[in-house]
C-alpha cells in the first residue's frame, strides 16, 4: 500500500512571530523552520504504518523555495521512503495546496493520503477537505486513532463530550491531530541515509497546474499591546481605582 | 546579651527596618539547597535599600551582631545558613531594575532582581543576559555575584563575573563603596570589584550591580549522542569545539539516564543503552553549520567513538533533551546522593573519573556512582547514591572519610574542589586541598580589612 504524506515547512512552533514593519507579512528571515507539528505526526503514524507491515511506500510531498527540502529530508530521516518537491516561492492558498496536491495524487495513485489537520502558520484547516472534494474521494477529518485493513481505514476522532468513528473505503484522505501519536527524534544516522533517498523536483507547470490567486493578504498587524499592571499601596487605592477608574463596581 | 536582645536594640536605633522573629520566617530564611543543616537565626531582616543597608551594618557592628547575607538562598554550601542566632539580612525587597543604558549596554539593578526577570529584561531590549541556572526562578543576582555562579553557558558566555561592570557593595564596617562603575577600561590600580565577586558574603554585602548584556546566540540545536567510553566523549568534544561554536557541552553515565527515565516516565532516547551521553547545543547561522555537524557526526561514527544520535528538529525537542540533562539533580535527590562539584582541566576528566572510581569502588562498594556534569568546562558532578541498606549517619561518616581521599586526587591533579558551587561551610574544612596556605592566609587578611569585627557571614569560606 502506497501513503502519500503532504508536509509543510513553517515557523517553529516556539519563535516569537514578529510582524514585518511594512505589514505585509511575518518576518521569516534568521527565523527557526520547522515542519509543521500536524504533519510531523502524519508522518510518524504513516512510519507506523509502514513498520506493522502494513503500508510499503511512504511518498513525501512539499511545496515550496528552496529551503523547503530541508524538512523533506527531516521526513526522509523520520522513515519516509522518497519525495517530491513541488518548486514554489510564493506563499500559496489551500486550494491552490489541494490543487498541486491532486495532480501529484493523479501520477501518483496513493491508496492513502495522510497529512496534518491545519498548518500552524495559517490555522486554515481546509486543505485537506479540499484536497477529497478534488480528488472524490472520502474524508475523515482530525484523527486521533487509525486502523488500516487493504480496503477500509477506520478513523477515531475526538468530539464535544466523546469520541466519533468513521470508516472511510480506501483511497482516502485522513487528517491527523494532535494526540494520534507522539512522533519520534530524528537519528542522525538516518539524516545520514535520508540524503540517499530520491528526492524529485517538479515545478507546478510540470504538474499541468494553472492557479488563480481568490484572495491577497492587505496587511498584518500584531495584536495590541497589553498595558502594564500597577500596584496599588492598599486596599483602599484599590477599592478606589475599581470604582472610579475601572468602574466595575459601583 | 543574647543576639535577639541585640536585634531589638537594632530594632530601636532603626525603627523603619522591617524584621521577623518568628519561627516561620527564620526556619524559611535560616538555610538554603543543601538542607543540610538546622537553620537557627534569632531574626530576618529585609533591607529596601544601599542607605538602609549600611546603616544596619553599621548599628550591628557596634552591637556585635552577626549578619548573613542572604539573596534566593538556592545556594548548595551552605553559604546562606544561618545556625548560629545570627540575623538574616534579605534583599529579595531590594529588587528593581534601576536604569539601562543603550549604548553602554549596561543595566543597572538592585541584589535581589530575580535572574529570570533580568533575563527577560535584556531579551525585551533584543539583547541577552547568558548566565542560566536550574534556579533561575528564585536566585538572585546578588547571590550570582557573591557565589561567581556559572551554570549551563559558561563554556561559551563565562561566569557571572564577565558581564560584571560595576559593584555597589556595603563593607562590614558600614562603607558604602562603587566599584568598577561600569567602566570598560580602568587601569587605575587594583580591581576590587573582582574580589567582591565570589566573596559569599564574607566581605560585605552587594546592593546593586551594573550587569553588561550581550547579543543573543543566533538559531540554537541541540544533539543528543551515545558514546561508547569517556576517552571517546572529550575526543567527541575536541572534535566538535574545533569547528562549531559550542554553547553547552554536557555529559552524563548511563546509569543518570537509567534514573531520569525511571523517575520520570519518560522513554529513553536511544533503543540501545550506551556507557555515556552527551549533549551539544551549538548556534549555527547558516544552513552549512549544521551540515558541518552532521558531517562531524559521520566521523565520530567512523572511528567507533559514538553508536547513535539524535538532533532537535524544533525547539520544543531542544527543550526535550535538555530535559534528560537538566533532570538529574531533581532525580537523585531522592536517593540522598552525597554531591561533588570538582573540576579539573578537560583533558584531565577521563584521568580523574579512573582515579576516583578507584577510591569510590574501595570505599563505597554498594553504592551506586552517577557521574554527569559540565564536562566542556571541566567540571563532573560526582553523585554516590546512599545505599537502602546503609543508614544516613554511617553513610555521611562513609563519606566525610571519602572525601579527603577523593579531594586528595583532585588536588593531585591540579583541580578545583568546588567548581562552581562555592565553599559555605560544606567544604570549608576541605578548602586546604584547593588553596595553598598562602593563599588562605590572604584571604584571612583580605577579610580582616573589609570586615575587622568578622560580623559578615561568619564561619563560612573560612573558619
Amino acid at each position: 500500500m502506497k501513503v502519500l504524506v503532504p508536509i509543510k515547512r513553517v515557523i517553529d512552533a516556539y519563535v516569537k512571530v514578529r510582524v514585518k514593519s511594512d505589514q505585509s507579512g511575518v518576518e521569516t528571515q534568521n527565523v527557526k523552520m520547522s515542519m509543521n507539528p500536524f504533519d510531523e505526526i502524519a508522518v510518524e503514524e504513516a512510519v507506523r504504518l509502514k513498520e506493522a507491515g502494513k503500508v510499503s511506500e511512504i511518498l513525501i510531498v512539499s511545496i515550496g523555495d528552496k529551503s523547503t527540502q530541508e524538512t523533506i529530508r527531516t521526513a526522509l530521516a523520520l522513515g519516509g521512503d522518497r519525495a517530491i518537491h513541488v518548486q514554489s516561492d510564493d506563499a500559496l492558498e489551500p486550494l491552490s495546496v489541494a490543487k498541486c496536491l491532486q495532480a501529484v495524487i493523479k501520477n501518483e495513485n496513493p491508496h492513502l493520503i495522510l497529512m496534518g489537520k491545519q498548518a500552524i502558520d495559517d490555522d486554515c484547516n481546509q486543505t485537506g477537505q479540499m484536497l477529497a472534494a478534488l480528488c472524490d474521494l472520502p474524508q475523515a477529518t482530525f484523527a486521533s486513532n487509525i486502523e488500516l485493513n487493504d480496503s477500509e481505514a477506520t478513523v477515531t476522532s475526538e468530539v464535544d463530550g466523546g469520541l466519533l468513528t468513521v470508516k472511510v473505503s480506501l483511497p482516502a484522505v485522513v487528517t491527523t491531530d494532535l494526540r494520534l501519536n507522539e512522533p519520534r527524534y530524528v537519528s542522525l544516522p538516518n539524516i545520514m541515509k535520508a540524503k540517499r533517498k530520491p528526492l524529485e523536483e517538479v515545478t507546478i507547470e510540470s504538474l499541468g497546474v494553472t492557479l488563480k490567486q481568490h484572495q491577497k493578504v492587505l496587511k498584518v498587524t500584531e495584536p495590541p499591546k497589553r498595558e502594564a499592571g500597577i500596584k496599588v499601596d492598599g486596599v483602599d487605592a484599590l477599592l478606589d481605582k475599581l470604582r472610579n477608574e475601572a468602574k466595575v463596581i459601583g | 546579651m543574647q543576639n535577639i536582645d541585640k536585634v531589638q536594640a537594632l530594632a530601636q536605633r532603626l525603627p523603619e527596618l522591617e524584621i521577623r522573629t518568628s519561627q516561620e520566617y527564620c526556619q524559611q530564611y535560616g538555610k538554603d539547597w543543601l538542607r543540610l543543616y538546622e537553620p537557627n537565626p534569632c531574626a530576618v531582616a529585609f533591607v529596601r535599600s544601599t542607605q538602609e543597608c549600611a546603616e544596619l551594618v553599621r548599628v550591628a557592628r557596634e552591637l556585635a551582631l552577626p549578619l548573613v547575607p542572604s539573596g534566593g538562598r538556592t545556594g548548595l554550601s551552605g553559604g546562606a545558613t544561618a545556625l548560629h542566632q545570627e540575623l538574616v539580612v534579605s534583599c529579595e525587597k531590594l529588587n528593581q531594575i534601576r536604569d539601562y543604558n543603550e549604548i553602554d549596554e549596561v543595566v543597572t539593578c538592585a541584589a535581589g532582581t530575580i535572574t529570570a526577570n533580568l533575563q527577560a529584561f535584556a531579551r525585551e531590549q533584543g539583547l541577552f543576559f547568558p548566565i542560566s541556572l536550574a534556579s533561575d526562578g528564585s536566585s538572585q543576582i546578588g547571590g550570582n555575584i557573591a557565589t561567581n555562579a556559572g551554570g549551563i553557558r559558561v563554556l561559551r558566555y563565562g561566569l557571572t563575573r564577565q558581564y560584571v561592570a560595576g559593584l555597589t557593595v556595603v563593607t562590614g564596617t558600614g562603607e558604602i563603596v562603587q566599584l568598577g562603575r561600569g567602566l570598560v577600561k580602568n587601569a587605575c590600580g587594583y580591581d576590587l570589584r573582582q574580589l567582591f565577586i565570589g566573596s559569599e558574603g564574607t566581605l560585605g554585602f552587594i546592593t546593586e550591580a551594573q550587569i553588561k548584556l550581550t547579543r543573543p546566540p543566533s538559531a540554537t540545536s541541540v544533539l543528543l549522542l551515545a558514546v561508547n567510553s569517556i576517552d571517546a566523549v572529550m575526543q567527541t568534544f575536541c572534535r566538535y569545539k574545533k569547528r562549531l561554536s559550542l554553547i553547552a557541552f554536557e555529559y552524563f553515565c548511563d546509569l543518570a539516564l537509567a534514573k531520569v527515565t525511571e523517575d520520570k516516565q519518560i522513554k529513553a532516547p536511544f533503543e540501545a543503552a550506551s556507557p555515556y551521553y552527551v549533549l551539544i547545543e551549538f548556534e549555527h547561522g547558516s544552513e552549512s553549520d549544521f551540515e558541518l555537524a552532521l558531517s562531524l557526526f559521520e566521523e565520530s561514527m567512523d572511528v567507533g567513538e559514538v553508536q547513535d544520535g539524535i538532533v532537535s528538529q524544533s525547539e520544543q525537542q531542544a527543550n526535550e533533551l535538555w530535559f534528560y540533562r537538566e533532570s538529574i539533580s531533581e532525580v537523585l535527590a531522592s536517593y540522598h546522593p552525597y554531591k561533588n562539584d570538582i573540576a579539573v582541566k578537560p583533558s584531565l576528566v577521563p584521568e580523574l573519573m579512573q582515579q576516583l572510581n578507584l577510591v569510590i569502588a574501595e570505599h563505597y562498594p554498594l553504592s551506586e556512582v552517577v557521574w554527569f556534569g559540565h564536562i566542556g568546562d571541566g567540571n563532573c558532578h560526582l553523585n554516590i547514591l546512599k545505599p537502602q541498606t546503609m543508614s544516613a549517619n554511617e553513610f555521611k561518616q562513609n563519606c566525610d572519610k571519602a572525601s579527603h581521599l577523593i579531594f586528595a586526587q583532585v588536588q593531585k591533579l591540579g583541580g578545583s574542589i568546588s567548581a562552581e558551587h562555592g565553599i559555605g561551610l560544606l567544604k570549608r574544612n576541605y578548602l586546604q586541598y584547593g588553596r595553598t596556605s598562602y593563599e588562605i592566609d590572604c584571604f584571612g587578611d583580605i577579610k580582616r580589612l573589609f570586615d575587622p569585627d568578622n560580623i559578615l557571614n561568619p564561619g563560612k569560606l573560612i573558619g
